[in-house]
């Protein structure tokens, strides 16, 4: 078995024990001009696969790693968040939830 | 296209154990139905805590004889962890209520009952809309696609974004809806046996309250499967965003000094998340049908979340139960399937139904256990009280002086903790 | 035109982790996708379906879990798919395996183009499409982006390598192998994923149909002798993170990638400010 040590793991670490099969396409875009306006920015701390991250004061998605749990969609103050999930099957592969 | 020549009667949305067990009990009375699922094959968009209750699924499926059964769940146990003490109360079940598995295994399960009783389902589809026309639901829309039938049913799931397009609902206020964040971790039959002190086959439930979830409301929960355990953490979503990132919050209870050695030496195999109705009484659509249009399970807010257990997979599979056996009366008897003939033979029915009536009862649970203050404050109160009592130097206290002085250090009048179990017990 | 593309059956690499205490790949629950980079030879294919007319059917030598795989690119729009499944196929090299497609492709007969993808993430050895092209005597090109359809039974071919574009006009039957990336595959659509789940427009042929000599499929027909593999250890990752202006990012990273001796020592500090 692999160990898993006595350290957190990133949310990198934590996503790469999945199976993914990743779209070309994005399946969510931020309007991220509306982030600009937002001073609280809940996706950053939200998005449980840290797909939102803080770069200086702007907000930066990638859509790679989503699990598509539609927590940010909800969570958005400034609709900046257009959601959909991905298409032909794509995307995270659960296999043991 | 050739493959549109065959007309269906129903189309379901969504495979899960609502869309699922609808389109077996369709299929099994003979209707032409077919299953339209955004995944690739069923299942690998599921995820949830980890334990499902059985009588209503036999009711539906009747033997579970083959269902992907981990462990049949004979210790219950729920703790309340502060910092580094914890209180646990194991309650150990003579029967068997309630199992353990993987959803998106349960799910197959289902999938091979409803292909095997004449179903057709359809993965790696997505549908885009739901198609409306004068007034009633004729159909659903995918990349420009259309497909008609006689009646949908809406199984999409917790979030609805097709029943938002279709204005039955509006978009949830964040607090109504929590996240749950999961990992599992493989560690193998034996270490699970061992360590949960479990006979070969038995399995733990397990509800963790307190510091594990950093107090935010909602908490931790462990599961025992075959050879791997189920943990995470459901916390309500807040407008502000969560105190802490969900990630941070899993890993910190994988790590907790009190619980870490159960999983030592394990793997963590799947990482996952999923949102589940958090406040099921403001979720619920104010119609659960339209003219040849049903909605069921998640997407209907048909979930209840106590604190102590949330029972989903089960209703939202009776919930699919119901809606099937409502559409095949109404084509036998009334030849229709208007909003008032479907809310009269589902809606009507499953509101008088056991399930709707617990999920009303139970709002008041979800309140206290939704109260961060209120759970760290109770965290504290106890587990003083009982440090009192155990962690004893010269002298010996009593329980009532130890009480007194745990209530006196959390600052909580003995007014206010009579106020509060009264009101928890009446609303129970 | 009557265009046959090749598509393999691969485990998603991607979630193969490797165990580093047993030296071994844990392949539980690992479940298997088409060769991603063969999406874009599928998506060649209809391209010119759409722009010559004709049939496209997909082929693969796969054990019987592929039709999953073919009904995802029949999903697509692919009018038909043949899978070729025995166990005597079982254990090909890349010699034994074009043997078996080219076989095929020689019985369905009608075949004008015949489309691969550049190379497969689980073995890339770019052979197959190579070979099929030798048991068929047709002319093969690769690292294909383009394709149109000259008078005469005759195509060009647009190439493109690292530094050059090349155009080819070969006779058809011809095989080409499309550059890994260089279309955008499109998604499964819900008319002909239910065509697929309704008509199964998929056949199996095994040797029964195909009648290949044992000695020339499968592991009995496969010269080539895998001697020893060897895994790359898991290179432990450091995270750092720098917040700051660009400007200062760069020099920050110039600094750690120097004292991880990534980098040779220049003094990144002073590099711009002339020597
Ligand atoms: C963290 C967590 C823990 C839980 N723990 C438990 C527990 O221990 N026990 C329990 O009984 N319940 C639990 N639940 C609740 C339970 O998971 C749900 O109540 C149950 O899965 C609901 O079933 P459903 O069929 O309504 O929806 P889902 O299971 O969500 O299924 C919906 C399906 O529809 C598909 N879909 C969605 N939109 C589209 C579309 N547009 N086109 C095509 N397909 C679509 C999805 O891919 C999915 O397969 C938990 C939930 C979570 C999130
Ligand atoms: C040195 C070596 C030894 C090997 N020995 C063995 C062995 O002993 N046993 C064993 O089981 N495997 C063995 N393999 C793996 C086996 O050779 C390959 O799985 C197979 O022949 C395809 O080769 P490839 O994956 O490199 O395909 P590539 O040549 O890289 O594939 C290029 C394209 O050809 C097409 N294609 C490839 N395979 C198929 C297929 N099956 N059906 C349809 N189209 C296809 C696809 O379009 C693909 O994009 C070996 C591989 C190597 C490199
Ligand atoms: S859907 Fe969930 S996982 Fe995906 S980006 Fe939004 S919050 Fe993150």
């Amino acid at each position: 078995m692999t160990s898993i040590g006595d350290k957190p793991l990133r949310v990198d670490d934590l996503l790469q024990r999945n199976v993914w099969d990743v779209d070309h396409r994005p399946h969510i875009t931020v309007d991220t001009e509306k982030c600009r306006l937002c001073e609280a920015k809940p996706c950053i701390t939200t998005c449980p696969a840290g797909c939102y991250i803080l770069a200086g004061n702007k907000v930066v998605f990638s859509y790679e790693g989503c699990l598509e749990c539609g927590a940010c969609r909800l969570i958005c103050p400034y609709n900046a968040v257009k959601w959909s999930y991905p298409l032909s099957g794509k995307g995270v592969q659960y296999r043991f939830s | 296209m050739q493959g549109l020549n065959r007309r269906f009667e129903v189309i379901v949305v969504g495979a899960g154990p609502a869309g699922l067990s609808a389109a077996y009990i369709l299929a099994k009375k003979g209707f032409h139905v077919v299953l339209l699922e955004r995944g690739r094959g069923v299942g690998s968009k599921q995820v949830f805590g980890g334990r499902v209750y059985s009588s209503l699924l036999e009711r539906v499926f009747g033997s579970l004889g083959d269902a992907p059964i981990h462990r049949w769940v004979r210790r219950e146990r729920l703790s309340i962890i502060n910092g580094e003490r914890m209180l646990t109360v194991e309650y150990i079940s003579g029967g068997k209520y309630s199992f353990t598995t993987y959803l998106g295994q349960l799910a197959s399960w289902m999938a091979g009952k409803a292909v095997e009783a004449g179903a057709i389902i359809v993965d790696e589809v997505r549908v885009d809309r739901i198609l409306v026309e004068d007034n009633s639901v004729v159909g659903v829309e995918s990349g420009g696609d259309t497909l008609k039938a006689d009646v949908v049913v809406d199984a999409e799931g917790a979030n609805r974004l097709l029943l938002e397009e279709l204005g039955l609902v509006e978009k949830p206020r964040p607090s109504d809806m929590a996240l749950g964040v999961k990992e599992v971790i493989k560690l193998g039959e034996e270490k699970i046996d061992e360590r949960f002190g479990l006979r070969s086959g038995e399995g733990a439930a397990w509800i963790l309250a307190g510091s594990v979830s950093a107090y935010t409301p909602g908490g931790g929960f462990i599961y025992t499967n075959k050879d791997s355990v189920s943990i995470g953490v459901v916390v309500s979503l807040e407008s502000g965003g969560l105190v802490e990132e969900p990630y941070r919050l899993v890993e910190s209870m994988r790590l907790n000094p009190l619980l870490k050695d159960i999983w030592r030496e394990g793997d963590i195999i799947e990482y996952s998340a999923h949102l589940v109705p958090e406040r099921s009484v403001r979720l619920i659509p104010s119609k659960l049908a339209l003219n040849n249009f049903l909605v069921v399970g998640d997407a209907a807010g048909l979930l209840l979340n106590t604190g102590y257990t949330i029972r989903g997979v089960d209703y939202a599979a009776y919930s699919g139960y119901l809606a099937a056996n409502a559409i095949v009366e109404a084509e036998e008897k009334y030849g229709s399937y208007s909003e008032e003939v479907l809310r009269r033979l589902y809606e009507e029915r499953l509101k008088r139904s056991m399930v709707f009536r617990d999920i009303a009862r139970h709002k008041a649970v979800e309140m206290i256990w939704e109260n961060p203050t209120m759970i760290k404050q109770y965290a504290a109160l106890l587990l003083d009280t009982l440090g009192g009592l155990y962690e004893l130097g010269e002298s010996t206290p009593s329980l009532r002086e130890t009480f007194k002085n745990a209530r006196r250090k959390n600052k909580v009048s003995l007014i206010r903790v009579m106020a509060d179990l009264v009101h928890g017990v009446m609303k129970a | 035109m009557h265009i046959v593309v090749g598509v393999k059956w691969v485990p998603n690499t991607q979630a193969v982790r490797f165990d580093p205490h047993t030296g071994t790949l844990i392949r539980e629950g690992v479940p298997s996708i088409v060769n991603p980079h063969d999406l874009h030879a599928v998506e060649l294919a209809l391209k010119l379906r759409e722009r010559y007319g004709g049939r496209v059917t997909a082929v693969t030598m796969a054990p019987p879990g592929a039709v999953k795989g073919l009904e995802h690119i029949i999903g697509m729009g692919v009018d038909d798919a043949v899978l070729l499944s025995d166990r005597k196929y079982a254990g090909a090299d890349t010699l034994a395996t074009s043997y078996v497609i080219a076989s095929a492709i020689k019985r369905m007969g009608d075949v004008d183009l015949i489309v691969f993808g550049q190379e497969t993430i689980d073995s890339s050895t770019a052979h197959v499409p190579a070979q099929v092209a030798s048991w068929l005597e047709a002319p093969y090109i690769y690292y294909v982006e383009e394709v149109e359809a000259i008078e005469d039974n005759r195509i060009r071919v647009r190439r493109r390598l690292e530094d050059l574009v090349e155009w080819y006009e070969l006779e058809m039957p011809a095989v080409i192998a499309v550059l890994m990336h260089s279309q955008k595959p499109r998604p499964v659509r819900l008319i002909h994923k239910l065509r697929a789940v309704l008509e199964k427009p998929v056949e199996t042929w095994s040797n029964e149909i195909l009648r290949l000599d044992e000695r020339c499929v499968g592991l009995k027909g496969s010269p080539t002798v895998v001697t020893k593999i060897t895994w790359m250890p898991e290179v432990p990752r450091k995270q750092k993170i720098f917040k700051g202006e660009p400007k200062e990012a760069v020099n920050w990273l110039i600094r750690r990638l120097e004292e991880e001796k990534i980098l040779p020592t220049c003094g990144a500090d002073k590099c711009g400010e002339g020597d």
